[in-house]
């Protein structure tokens, strides 16, 4: 972070390499989109581009840079349900079609959770942050960080334990 | 179930990615932190870093990601329209979305208007014939027309090709480096494209490979080549040997594709994403994320001799972000998708600009809308509406548009979509 806030490209393209798979991926299974996880991941990187100067080097980079992307990608996410919420409604737009499955019980069961809980099952299980550094990159209170977690960890359980039954019957 | 089970399942699952994603990120980030750096150090150069960009996927229309611009002001919406009083939006809403859009149809039966499409899509590009029946050209990164919808130049990693509509390949060259943005002269005879930084010509057939310009110019900084040198080159409509493309350093040039020789040269505009000639090779249309303007080409009418005149900016709504931006085929109009803030919230546009006669709003929607591509006729445009996953034929004149509908699962060819396809051309009726 240092060398890249000197103006060496090398550093900031190797930020780049170190954390962009990371975004991407914690995008994508917040959003559930590819190009809007794409347009997260770029974003919060330009973001930290933008804000080289001011960033405290005593802090650490990738906290930073995924509480951007985690917050915009549950902003997309709301926004998307909005959407499909006063399509649907108005009937001015033909429903969309269930969402393609894309492989794995458990990222089919996610997509299911409602965008608040994804998020937090995302910021603690695949990014491994603490329920109090979840609670402060999403300014909620530590125990509603906690009760979204329980129940979102509780629908993963049932999802995973219903397809399981499914595959034994079949 | 574990924690350790989701923790496994959360990272080692394999997601969908769009195409070259990472590196179209790359190259964007690097653009931003050469620019920002540049601008704090006005024009001293540093040593060439990592994020120079070695590749190159698409044809280098794609935007800088305007995502965010909607983001915050979306959640806003949200709250606006689920409570008691946000009765006032939703109207509001509804009247933005019934007055500009067409009912969208779940298949697309037929390409309205006629003509080909190709579109990239995350398995490789895609013919979508007339009849809009699709076929996948193989796995390549990125590919465009021949002047007459014949053949398709493709590119994947070093290697250019010529196909048929159908896929077969016609020819192959594996190049010193990787291979982006080929472009078909007018009358076919020749290709131009990027390999790595050079710019190079190759004959129809797959013969006469050659350098035109090379990729070093004296006194350039490393950095300031990074996003202009992806700007796809343009031939001139003329089927003079006259071909712009935008340097490293950031000049839009006029070449002598047969001598190499630089014919004119003036600065092209600063974050160019795209060009192409206007006005039957009169002009020049520059677009970057904030701007769109017209460059005279003169003498008009011959780019044997040109001189490039003064640039003339074309008029956008405060703080526009230009998605895209396309020339009619045989007119002087430019139609550009366009987003930009409204009392409530991020509006997309889609704008007609007939030089000398002011400017026409085609379609408005509450969101962003993506590329924008004219019918071979010049009647009708294809608007690429991510957001709603559609597309959007609207005819220019009198008329009914067309949307339709699930467009990333309609064009992918197993039916599995794993990204909005990317539109590179739509050409010419079957002859």
């Amino acid at each position: 972070m240092r060398e890249a806030q000197e103006g060496s490209g090398t550093a900031m393209a190797r930020l780049y390499s170190l954390h962009w798979r990371g975004a991407y991926r914690a995008a994508y299974l917040v959003a559930h989109d590819a190009a809007a996880a794409e347009d997260i991941a770029q974003d919060a990187f330009l973001a930290a581009v933008d804000a080289l100067d001011r960033f405290d080097r005593r802090r650490p980079f990738r906290p930073w840079l995924h509480r951007i992307v985690v917050n915009r990608a549950l902003d997309w996410a709301r926004r998307e349900a909005l959407r499909r919420r006063v399509d649907g409604a108005e009937s001015v737009f033909e429903p969309l079609p269930p969402p393609e499955e894309i492989g794995g019980e458990m990222i089919a069961a996610l997509k299911e959770l409602p965008a608040e809980q994804r998020a937090v099952v995302v910021l603690r299980h695949l990014l491994e942050y603490t329920p109090g550094e979840i609670a402060r990159m999403l300014e909620l209170p530590r125990g509603t960080v906690n009760s979204r977690l329980r129940r979102g960890l509780d629908r993963l359980r049932a999802a995973a334990e219903a397809e399981r039954l499914a595959g034994e019957r079949r | 179930m574990s924690d350790d089970r989701v923790r496994r399942a959360l990272r080692d699952t394999a997601i969908p990615e769009p195409p070259g994603a990472a590196e179209r990120g790359r190259r964007i980030v690097a653009a931003a932190f050469a620019e920002r750096r540049s601008g704090d150090r006005d024009g001293c150069s540093e040593p060439r870093g990592a994020m120079t960009p070695t590749t190159s996927e698409g044809r280098g229309r794609r935007p800088v990601p305007r995502l965010a611009l909607g983001l915050s002001l979306a959640a806003l919406l949200a709250v606006l329209l689920l409570s008691p009083a946000g009765a006032a939006v939703r109207d509001w809403v509804d009247e933005a979305l019934t007055a500009s859009t067409p009912k969208p149809e779940p298949t697309l039966a037929k390409v309205p208007g006629g003509g080909k499409l190709l579109v990239q899509t995350g398995e490789g590009p895609v013919v979508v014939r007339p009849d809009g029946s699709k076929r996948l050209l193989g796995g390549y990164e990125a590919a465009s027309w021949s002047p007459h919808g014949l053949f398709v130049a493709a590119v994947e990693k070093r290697k250019l090709s010529a196909l048929e509509p159908d896929g077969t390949v016609r020819w192959s060259i594996t190049a010193a480096q990787r291979v982006a943005v080929p472009r078909w002269s007018p009358s076919g005879e020749r290709i131009a494209y990027r390999s790595g930084f050079d710019l190079r010509v190759i004959a129809g057939d797959g013969s006469e490979d050659r350098l035109l310009a090379g990729s070093t110019a004296a006194g350039t900084s490393p950095d300031a080549r990074i996003s202009p040198a992806y700007v796809p080159p343009a031939w001139s409509p003329t089927g003079e040997n006259a071909l712009a493309y935008v340097t490293g350093a950031g000049r839009l040039r006029i070449l002598d594709s047969e001598t190499g020789a630089v014919l004119a040269g003036a600065p092209a505009l600063r974050r160019i994403t795209w060009m192409d000639w206007a006005d039957r090779g009169r002009k020049i249309l520059e677009a970057a994320p904030a701007t769109i303007r017209l460059r005279a080409v003169l003498p008009a009418g011959h780019p044997s001799r040109p001189a490039l005149g003064k640039a003339r900016r074309l008029h956008l709504p405060p703080r526009a972000t230009v998605n895209d931006a396309a020339l009619a085929p045989q007119t002087p109009l430019v139609a550009a998708s366009i987003t930009h803030w409204r009392k409530h919230g991020t509006y997309s546009e889609v704008i007609v600009f007939e030089p000398g006669h002011g400017t026409r709003t085609l379609l408005s929607v509450p969101g962003s809308l993506g590329q924008v591509e004219w019918s071979p006729d010049g009647k009708r445009l294809l608007i690429a509406w991510p957001g709603a996953d559609q597309w959007l034929f609207l005819p220019l004149g009198r008329g009914r548009g067309r949307a339709i509908a699930d467009i990333s699962r309609a064009i992918a060819p197993s039916g599995r979509p794993t990204s909005f396809p990317e539109l590179e051309g739509w050409c010419c009726p079957s002859p």
